[in-house]
């Protein structure tokens, strides 16, 4: 079990150095539903995000999180992996 | 200047057999080439699982030089370009060689041996300021791709145009289509073209799990290509070449040489949309099979086999199910449509010229190779895919298409003898 | 035969990042003056490689033109390439706000080398960390076609789109694929080469090439043509060029800078210099031939200019095989003196160069070089003033292919 959760601050500096997407953490929070293509990440873009976070936590996050569709659905399923392991 | 253009011969080294030989024997059976990776210890990765040649360059009289030191792609490539040169009864010494053309495609060239001395000078990963003293002196010949055609050229003593192409997983289509140009409108009467790749080595597998475009299938290799399946996950990597002898028509006919069929069209399209990521429309690769039918002035009715990019992944193959019907409208439905990378993998850039090999072979053979592991129909693929038996066939008129990273959508058209009847 | 009048293919826009100038008219300024920048490299983890001295693009920000999240997915020759292609768009006047007929404008790129430094990176990664850090971007920025792929998918690009992987002549090669194309059929084509040879990886690979020079003196290392010629000096950078169908270019009020009119290809083998003299000379016959000209009126030879002794002397041969007495009195020149051969990108750079002499009138000068050893005409010094109709462009692959490339006047009246 990991403590630590992903913030969407940490999600804003992964969006910008894993796919050049620049969005404030505050948009990212306020607007949790905007799709993610909207904001300019693409499907590689995500399991890039994916990957960093695998590699920093050593865990495996599910298949469901490069297709989640916004921040706030990944960032709670992240979240929840961390938490319970699965 | 628009000459009509011939395929006189045909080499291939694949998956499951040396020569067109038993590479069609491989297709008309039905049987898979895929299997645990042997090349490397794949240990560590996602996909563990490749279509990989059983090929050793002793075998195939090949010159001590290239035997030891040339790439293991640009060795498939002389094997195949050998066989296809043999097979045209073409008399290469007897030939004005500035008339004589090369077009080679390939997908990552050199790439295999580039990882393999990067581990040599970067002590295994460590360096960033490289060793250059661990290198090997001719390793040049991996950094540039153009060492595959320059090498062909020279064993066949071609002086003509000599060209590399590499549009990603179109690079075969497209050199075969390059060397249709070049014949077409004058630039040579002869092209040595086609494609080669030997990608299975850790880069490339590790960069295709980064993206889970691999089937992650390692329990059980020899069903794990599975394309237009409900149930497909992925391509699975492979590797080899195919060679062929294109010809000007009436220079083919001269020296009394068989003539297996016509290039009857070729065209290839950007999809400017995503370097990986396939529209569910397929509108750029259904533009580029009009355009191939146009060219022959071809009804799309008359079109008896589509040979399919079918890689197996999700996208690309409801991608081309979408582009076929659309350019062949309700004909879609009484087309048989095939794809080989359900038994050799998915040879990247090579793949598109042993594709167009096959069709050639099924043209002679008037036989359509299936889609082998093809059980549970996906509801968005609702096209003939002939599930894994070959199933004879008129064949007349007959199109191979393809889809590269980058967007490159291309289609090349085949016409056997009774073919482009307008 | 029908009368309509065939198609040509003319270049109505250069985008040029070259170790001498970020910008067309930068480059064309310091080409004309004779701006020698070869100079030591400076690139991280290069400092103790035996190659010393290179043309290195400085002072270049990508950000500048091209959007972040296409840097971070490639490679620096798709950095060069990208914003080489939106340079020759905005010269061109063409697709602001995606083109109106996508299908009509196709992107060809030649290329040598890939993204050397973007590999060496993800190789790094696999073998230093294990196969799970290699980034989701190592498929498609290292692979030959990543800079044509991403400059049609950043304007919307659908035409015809391609890659001739083949060393510098394919540079030439892709224009004429291109000027086909438009000739076919497509309405234009964004087409050239830029490469990024300067990571240390990428530097052990070429350091095989017996012709590369390893002289630490950025004055003396790259001498073509003289008794001193001592090899070839890399650079990285390239060109991008507009090439369009006359018609279209007119009606739509572009200006017409130059038609590429003819080209020619042969293959003489890898190093066989010597024997490249006849497929040069061929190559050159080849493209006057396709262009309708006569020797005579070939106004400038952008050389090859190899550096080499056998093959400068091959191609000295050359021009006086193909253009016979007219080959001791025509101008040559050979600008990449002063920047290095940036192997694809460096035949495009000449075509560059070469459209802007036609059109100031001026032959640009070879730096470095003072006298030279060779029955030629050579441009030394200073730029000399001419009337340029025609100019050949020629060039050499380290492989063994050769190629010549004839464009013209674009005011010239129709052959």
């Amino acid at each position: 079990m990991i403590t630590t959760a992903l913030t969407f601050d940490e999600l804003s500096t992964l969006m910008k150095q894993a796919a050049g997407v620049t969005v404030d953490a505050r948009e990212l929070e306020k607007a949790p539903d905007a799709p993610f293509t909207t904001l300019g990440l693409d499907s590689l873009g995500l399991l890039g995000i994916v990957g960093e976070l695998e590699n920093r936590y050593g865990v495996a996050l599910p298949t469901d999180a490069e297709r989640c569709k916004t921040p706030g659905e990944f960032v709670d399923l992240v979240n929840h992996t961390l938490r319970t392991g699965v | 200047m628009n000459r009509r253009v011939a395929v006189t011969g045909i080499g291939v080294v694949a998956p499951g057999g040396i020569g067109s030989r038993a590479f069609w024997d491989l297709l008309a059976a039905g049987r898979t080439a895929t299997r645990g990776i042997t090349l490397f210890d794949p240990v560590g990765l996602r996909s563990r699982i490749a279509a990989e040649c059983d090929f050793d360059p002793a075998d195939h009289g090949l010159d001590p030089d290239l035997s030891r030191h040339a790439d293991r792609y640009i060795q498939f490539a002389v094997v195949a370009a050998g066989e296809a040169v043999r097979d045209s009864g073409l008399d290469t010494d007897a030939e004005d060689p500035w008339r004589v053309a090369v077009s080679l495609g390939s997908a990552v060239g050199g790439t295999t041996r580039l990882e393999h001395d990067y581990v040599l000078v970067s002590e295994g990963g460590r360096r960033w300021d490289v060793d250059h003293r661990a290198a090997d002196p001719k390793l040049h010949m991996a950094f540039s791709p153009s060492t595959l055609s320059s090498v062909v050229a020279e064993q066949f003593g071609a002086r003509g145009p000599v060209q590399t192409v590499s549009t990603g997983c179109t690079s075969g289509l497209d050199a075969v289509g390059y060397a249709f140009h070049t014949i077409a409108e004058g630039r040579a009467d002869v092209c040595i073209s086609g494609a080669s790749d030997s990608p299975i080595s850790p880069i490339t597998m590790a960069c295709f799990d980064a993206i889970k475009a691999t089937s992650p299938d390692n329990d059980d290799p020899e069903h794990a290509s599975r394309p237009f399946d409900n149930n497909r996950n992925g391509f699975v990597m492979g590797e080899g070449a195919a060679v062929l002898v294109l010809e000007e028509y009436e220079h083919a006919r001269a020296r009394g040489a068989h003539i297996y069929c016509e290039i009857g069209g070729y065209a290839t399209f950007g999809n400017a949309y995503h370097m990986t990521g396939l529209t569910s429309e397929g509108l750029e690769m259904s533009r580029a099979i009009d355009s191939t039918l146009d060219q022959a002035r071809l009804d799309p009715t008359l079109i008896d086999y589509v040979n399919a990019h079918g890689s197996g992944t999700r996208q690309n193959d409801r991608h081309e199910t979408a582009a076929v019907k659309r350019s062949l409208g309700s004909h879609a439905y009484d087309t048989p449509m095939s794809s080989i990378k359900s038994m050799v993998g998915h040879s990247l850039g090579a793949i598109g010229a042993i594709e167009v090999a096959a069709c050639v072979l099924a043209l002679k053979h008037q036989v359509v190779p299936p889609t082998a592991n093809y059980e549970t129909p996906d509801p968005e693929c609702d096209l003939d895919y002939v599930p894994r038996n070959a199933r004879p066939r008129k064949l007349r008129n007959v199109l191979s298409v393809g889809s590269g990273f980058g967007g490159f959508q291309s289609a090349v058209l085949l016409t056997g003898p009774g073919g482009r009847t307008r | 035969m029908s009368t309509e009048r065939p198609r040509r293919a003319v270049v109505t826009g250069i985008g040029v990042i070259a170790p001498n100038g970020l910008r067309a008219d930068a480059y064309w300024k310091s080409v004309r003056e004779g701006l020698g920048v070869l100079d030591r490299i400076t690139r991280e983890g290069c400092e103790d490689l035996p190659l010393k001295v290179a043309g290195e693009v400085r002072g270049f920000d990508p950000s500048d033109l091209i959007e972040e999240p296409f840097l971070v997915q490639t490679d620096r020759f798709s950095h060069y390439a990208m914003a080489a292609a939106q340079l020759a768009l905005d010269d061109a006047g063409l697709v602001h706000d995606g083109p109106e007929e996508p299908f009509s404008i196709g992107v060809v790129t030649a290329a040598g080398s890939g993204g050397g430094e973007f590999g060496q990176r993800e190789l790094q990664k696999l073998w230093g960390q294990g196969s799970k850090f290699v980034g989701p971007y190592q498929s498609i920025a290292w692979f030959y076609a990543a800079s044509t792929g991403q400059i049609s998918i950043r304007s919307g690009l659908k035409g015809p789109c391609g890659v001739v992987a083949s060393d510098e002549a394919g540079g030439l090669d892709a224009i004429a694929h291109a000027a086909r194309g438009v000739r076919r059929g497509t309405g234009a084509v964004l087409v050239g080469a830029a490469e990024a040879p300067l990571a240390p990886y990428s530097m052990v690979c070429q350091l095989g090439y017996p012709e590369l020079s390893t002289v630490e003196d950025p004055d003396r290392a790259y001498r073509p043509f003289t008794s001193a010629a001592c090899g070839f000096v890399p650079a990285e950078g390239g060109a991008m060029l507009v090439v369009e169908e006359e018609s279209r270019a007119r009606d739509r009020g572009a200006a017409v800078r130059a038609v590429v009119a003819g080209h020619g290809a042969t293959f003489t083998g890898a190093s066989r210099w010597e024997e490249s003299r006849e497929g040069l000379a061929r190559a050159i016959r080849v493209a006057l031939d396709e262009a309708g000209c006569a020797p005579e009126e070939v106004d400038v030879v952008f050389a090859d200019a190899l550096g080499v002794p056998e093959a400068d002397r091959a191609e000295a041969l050359a021009i006086a095989d193909a253009l016979g007495a007219h080959a001791t009195r025509v101008a040559v020149t050979a600008p990449k003196a002063g920047i290095g051969r940036a192997y694809c990108g460096a035949p495009v750079l000449d075509t560059a160069a070469a459209v802007f002499a036609m059109e100031h009138g001026v032959v640009p000068p070879t730096p470095n070089v003072f006298d030279i050893c060779h029955d030629l005409d050579l441009v030394m010094s200073r730029a000399r003033p001419a009337e340029l109709r025609t100019a050949l462009v020629l060039s050499r692959g380290l492989m063994g292919s050769n190629a010549a490339l004839v464009v013209r006047r674009g005011d010239e009246s129709a052959r």
